[in-house]
């Protein structure tokens, strides 16, 4: 497959711990890519440097083989790019301001932009200034897709955005993708890539942790469940048959990946009163991974 | 040279910059009306009673003809800092509050080079100067022949408004190097004003005492000698050339700096 997007032993170095320290990964065409880090780990950073805002101190960061900084404005052509900051012209009404990012975009019609509007549910009218901070990271949104690049980069897209919004741009982005657009997406929330990624790069503290398919990361995440039967003597039976389980008192809780099945139907032959479950935060996938390096 | 972004730039100046020139157009015409050849004697004893302070805002003599009078009550002072003012803050407003508040990364999002969008910003800061030099002296020329036909030597005029043109080139200059070098409008309207208000104060000094007459060498706005450009000074002439010639340089090397530098966007 060929590679649209390369950053290759990127280093940028803040001081004090801060930066991005030998990053490597790279986006397929045709592929959406989740970055997946707590706050500060250098996500946002390592966009910078692929929007050619800042230049890396080492290594080499391209985009279609261009180098992301010297090439900058060749490279715009193709790209569509969501700040993770909110930072519009605020004197501008929402409209003005759409119409002028596609006016510098040269762009020839606004045909796809009021189609994303409309898809937003979004009225541009009035001062950006009062806007909600979901109004204008729509506007942002609207601003990254309407000129149809074949290469989205995202800077935490969804935040700000209510779940019924976030359930649209989802859906967005499984179109974007049937179209073919190559995505990279950064994200502090596994669900958010969970649902739209084929691939994530995990990064913490500016350090890469892991490139994993999303397939593969589903069947390592963990799910916590808790069950309460009716009885406790019931827990306590159920907790013997099934491993890593925990009784406390008609409550059992047990991590596991991979396929509920079985433990569903074992769990059948019980009275059940009531099942949670919980996804492992991503300071548990963290873990899991750190807990991987350290055995190696 | 990116039109879209120009016309966006007009848009949301234009009315700082009718301000401006609502508050030169009250100064110079009030200026001017005040003109009068025997009214000069007047001014005169009124200056000499209060000469440091009159001294201090260029105002030594009201002089004998229509030109000297104008050159000492608005090209002392008055021209020079109101345009200055609205240069500095134009010139904040152009590059480094963008990149301040995060905005520039929907300007450098698109297929323009960093090239294209700051030297847009240029064209626009040195159109703003030229419409502030242009409409000023225009606007003197205009209110001199009406109020008083033929009292004015408009060659001599317009030579030292080319010079005040220079003048201005070079401090939006500076203004604009200071907000595209910097990453925080604190620091890059700091510079800047600090550097715009150390000039004035120091060429106020010089002006004040003879003692301190040594201070002029370390301001530029010395290099703007309205009287001696009427005379039709080669020295004078060739300051404001060099006002102009260190205004371009400016210009560029805050484009150069611009294009290379790292921006957190």
């Amino acid at each position: 497959m060929k590679l649209i997007l390369r950053v290759k032993n990127m280093t940028k170095d803040y001081g004090h711990q801060r930066g991005v320290f030998d990053l490597s990964f790279g986006v397929e065409s045709g592929e959406v890519m989740g970055f997946l880090g707590p706050n500060g780990a250098g996500k946002t950073t390592t966009i910078r440097t692929l929007m050619g805002f800042i230049q890396p101190d080492h290594g080499r960061v391209s985009i279609k083989g261009r180098d992301c900084f010297r090439c900058a404005a060749e490279i715009q052509q193709d790209v569509g790019y969501l700040p993770g900051e909110i930072a519009f012209m605020d004197d501008m009404d929402g409209m003005e301001f759409i119409r002028f990012i596609a006016a510098m975009k040269k762009m020839p019609s606004l045909e796809r932009a009021q189609e994303l509007l409309n898809y937003f549910e979004l009225e541009p009218k009035g001062r950006i200034k009062k806007m909600s901070k979901g109004m204008k990271q729509k506007i942002g949104l609207v601003c990254a897709l309407m000129n149809q690049p074949e290469i989205l980069i995202l800077d935490e897209p969804t935040s700000g955005l209510d779940p019924l919004m976030q359930k649209k741009f989802v859906d967005l982005i499984q179109e974007e993708k049937r179209k073919g657009t190559t995505i990279l997406m950064s994200s502090h929330l596994f669900e958010e890539v969970e649902q739209t990624c084929d691939r994530v790069v995990i990064i913490k503290e500016g350090r890469q942790i892991a490139v994993e398919k999303m397939d593969e990361l589903n069947k390592n995440h963990q799910r916590i469940l808790i069950l309460k039967f009716r009885r406790a003597s019931e827990a306590a039976e159920f907790a013997a048959r099934v491993p890593n389980a925990q009784t406390d008192g008609k409550h059992v809780t047990l991590k596991t990946a991979g396929s509920l099945d079985a433990i569903l139907k074992l769990a059948a032959h019980y009275e059940v009163e009531d099942l949670e479950t919980h996804r492992q935060t991503l300071e548990d996938l963290f873990l899991h991974y750190y807990g991987k390096e350290n055995h190696a | 040279m990116s039109l879209p972004l120009l016309r966006r730039e007009l848009r949301a100046n234009y009315k700082m910059i009718l301000l401006f020139t609502a508050v030169i157009t009250l100064y110079s015409t009030v200026i001017i009306a005040m003109y009068d050849p025997k009214l000069g004697a007047s001014l005169n004893m009124m200056a000499e009673s209060m000469p440091e302070l009159f001294a201090a805002f260029g105002m030594t003599n009201a002089g004998a003809t229509m030109l000297e009078f104008i050159i000492n009550y608005l090209y002392g002072f008055i021209l020079v800092v109101i345009p200055m003012l609205c240069l500095l803050l134009i010139a904040g407003r152009l590059v480094v509050r963008y990149v301040d508040q995060g905005s520039m990364a929907y300007l450098l999002a698109t297929p323009n080079t960093r090239g294209t969008i700051i030297r847009t910003q240029i064209l626009f800061l040195v159109l703003c100067t030229l419409f502030l030099v242009i409409y000023s002296s225009g606007l003197g020329l205009i209110a001199s022949e009406m109020l008083f036909p033929g009292e004015l030597d408009v060659s001599h005029y317009l030579l030292v408004n080319a010079g005040l043109l220079c003048l201005h080139l070079f401090l939006g200059g500076m203004c604009f190097f200071f907000s595209s070098v910097f990453s925080e409008q604190k620091k890059a309207y700091g510079c800047a004003g600090g550097c715009l208000v150390a000039f004035l104060l120091i060429q106020m000094l010089s002006q004040v005492s003879k003692q301190l007459e040594g201070l002029r060498l370390l301001t530029p706005l010395t290099l703007f000698q309205a009287k001696e450009l009427a005379m039709e000074s080669s020295e004078a002439l060739m300051m404001a050339g060099c006002l102009a010639i260190l205004g371009v340089i400016l210009y560029i090397a805050a484009a150069q700096i611009f294009r290379r530098r790292n921006l957190s966007l």
